[in-house]
């Protein structure tokens, strides 16, 4: 047992600046990497990642020989390639609504509430720390996933097409296509894929801070992503085509194909950066309503 | 300095504290009493900036928790001990909440090895005892080295060693000129820690004052005798105005006398005295009487007092 008396206060003096950004930045990287399911979610994003994109790339590539012009028209060396985005969107949600949600179900959001005197820093802190760790690593990923999904097609004797090929040429060619990543929008595809990710953690952390229940914030994250569209789906098809292409799943569709290849999506998705821009809003309202909603509650 | 001025805060239908008001002074520690649910975790919520209340004022040093711009430097609280994500361990949970507002690396081993949880340091808190979790709690309330500390039930789960070391790390720390304000509903601990009082029930203040005043204002002091000549010795007490009391085992309970002058009186009326002995109700039999009819949840046998 330690003697009663506290030591001599070691502190620096504290009578300039306030405790900022920058401080609360500090203690919520300390909080998300000192927990377990931080580096599971991580990788399973990764692992999924580059896993079905060698998964999917290597069924595909084996079936191209067998395959219609119908189908190879649709054929999508990148779309393959970033298949793991779909699983990874539902892990990012989880990880993002956690950073919060974990907060009040243990109790903790009282004492890291009872450390600041500005409770938008707090928000803004968690989303920038989860955001940069979750589009770090997507980005890697996507990228990854991307080129070894080439090698993949490469392996069953996947050839580039020419410069300047036309979707005919695609569905004329004996070998696969193999894309590069100097292709015209192949680029962006795979680079939209890491910032959907990143948009999509905001939207679900931001859910977590007005729910402040991990069940609440993970049901409404999936309902919005799996949920909706299958309601836009039983509406009269007029309304179904002019609200589905707002679907936050399809602005991320309209972010990862590359249109120029995807032909049955021509016309009804949004272009790509018009996508993010929308998705963006989403993330941006429900971020503005979390703030409003973290100052005025009762922790 | 701790100040709450005509603070009311509703719950829906629930009125938890009503028109509080009171003052926590520095140099001493002020023990919060009251029974469970008669509003003391909402008032040090409410210090604490978590709960905003619907009329008055919680401030400290003359400053809401929002004005303070490193309040982890300048109020220290322990509110609830097992509010923790069970798989950080107790190293990083100070860690990140030293990062909040400054406070050096080395602060974090200094208040842990200070609780006696340094060789637990690096495990994660969801193993830990109610005990462990109330020393780590009461490491986070020190983090910062504040000025004034807020503990909620802080010997909750704590062995008698444990209680006694708390006892003592308290008034150290109000000894160094800090303001501390510790919450229990165990009058008798608040007897042996505390020197100031506040007394609240159904979150209305039932008396300001110290532990001392506290006890003699609300209790009559009296006075035990057994005597083989009862009886004489009775008339004798009457007859010099104090009120006497028959018990069943044959002693007397004599009110409005001090030992002193009852012991001069029995050696007047020639009655041997086979015990003499001057009886005080304890804080927390003054405490369940003035609470009686504040207490929200009764049971249906009598508690067991521990004094």
């Amino acid at each position: 047992m330690t003697t009663a008396t506290v030591p001599p206060v070691p502190l620096p003096a504290f009578d300039h600046g306030r405790a900022g950004l920058r401080n609360q930045v500090r203690s919520e990287w300390t909080k998300l990497r000192s927990v377990r399911s931080t580096w599971i979610s991580l990788a399973i994003i990764v692992v999924a990642g580059i896993g079905l994109s060698v998964l999917v790339s290597s069924v595909e590539g084996g079936r191209w020989g067998q395959l219609g012009f119908a189908d190879r028209a649709q054929f999508d060396p990148v779309r393959f390639s970033q298949t793991g985005e779909f699983l990874s969107q539902f892990v990012v949600g989880v990880l993002g609504a956690l950073v919060i949600t974990s907060e009040y179900g243990t109790g903790s959001i009282r004492t890291t509430l009872a450390t600041t005197s500005r409770r938008t820093t707090v928000l803004a802190a968690k989303l920038l720390v989860i955001g940069a760790v979750v589009f770090v690593v997507s980005e890697v990923t996507a990228f990854a996933s991307f080129f070894v999904g080439q090698e993949v097609l490469l392996a069953h004797g996947g050839r580039a097409l020419p410069a300047g090929s036309t979707i005919l040429d695609q569905v004329h060619s004996s070998t696969v296509p193999v894309v590069s990543i100097t292709d015209p929008g192949a680029l962006r595809a795979v680079f939209l894929c890491g910032v959907y990710l990143l948009l999509l953690t905001l939207l679900a952390c931001a859910l977590g801070f007005v729910l402040r229940h991990t069940a609440g914030a993970i049901s409404a994250f999936v309902g919005i992503l799996l949920v909706l569209p299958l309601i836009v789906q039983i509406l009269p098809s007029s309304l179904t085509h002019s609200f589905e292409k707002y679907l936050p799943s399809n602005l991320g569709l309209a972010m990862i194909v590359v249109t120029s290849r995807k032909t049955d999506f021509a016309g009804v998705l949004l272009s790509p950066w018009a996508a993010v821009g929308l998705l963006t809003l989403y993330a941006a309202a429900v971020i503005a309503l979390a703030a409003w909603l973290l100052v005025r509650r009762d922790a | 300095m701790i100040t709450a001025s005509r603070v009311t805060k509703t719950y829906g239908p629930t009125r938890a504290v009503d028109d509080l008001s009171f003052e926590v002074r520095p140099g001493v520690v002020t023990g919060f009493l009251g029974p469970n649910g008669s509003g003391k975790s909402t008032t040090m919520r409410m210090v604490m900036g978590l709960d905003r209340p619907d009329s008055g004022a919680v401030t400290i040093d003359g400053r809401h928790f929002g004005e303070l711009r490193w309040p982890l430097r300048e109020v220290g609280a322990l509110l609830e001990a097992k509010a923790l994500h069970p798989g950080r361990t107790a190293y990083d949970h100070l860690l990140s909440m030293a990062q909040t507002n400054a406070v050096p690396r080395a602060r974090v081993d200094e208040v842990l090895e200070l609780v006696g949880l340094e060789s637990v340091a690096r495990r994660r808190v969801g193993k830990y005892s109610l005990g462990m979790s109330q020393r780590l709690g009461i490491a986070s309330a020190l983090l910062g080295d504040p000025g004034v500390l807020l503990f909620d039930e802080p010997v909750n789960g704590l062995d008698p060693e444990g209680i006694l070391w708390v006892r003592t790390l308290l008034q150290g720390l109000a000894g160094e000129g800090r303001t501390v304000f510790v919450s229990s509903h165990l009058m008798s601990e608040m007897a042996l820690t505390a020197t100031d009082l506040v007394v609240i029930g159904r979150g209305q203040l039932i008396a300001q004052t110290s532990v001392h005043d506290f006890i003699a204002s609300n209790t009559e002091a009296t006075v035990l005798v057994r005597s083989p000549g009862a009886d004489v010795l009775a008339d004798v007490l009457r007859a010099a105005g104090a009120g006497v009391d028959a018990r069943d085992d044959g002693a007397l309970l004599v009110t409005g006398l001090d030992g002193t002058r009852v012991g001069d009186l029995a050696l007047y009326a020639g009655v041997a005295l086979h015990e003499l002995r001057p009886e005080r109700a304890s804080l927390e039999e003054v405490f369940m009487e003035l609470t009686s009819d504040m207490v929200d949840f009764h049971g249906h046998a009598p508690a067991e007092v521990v004094s």
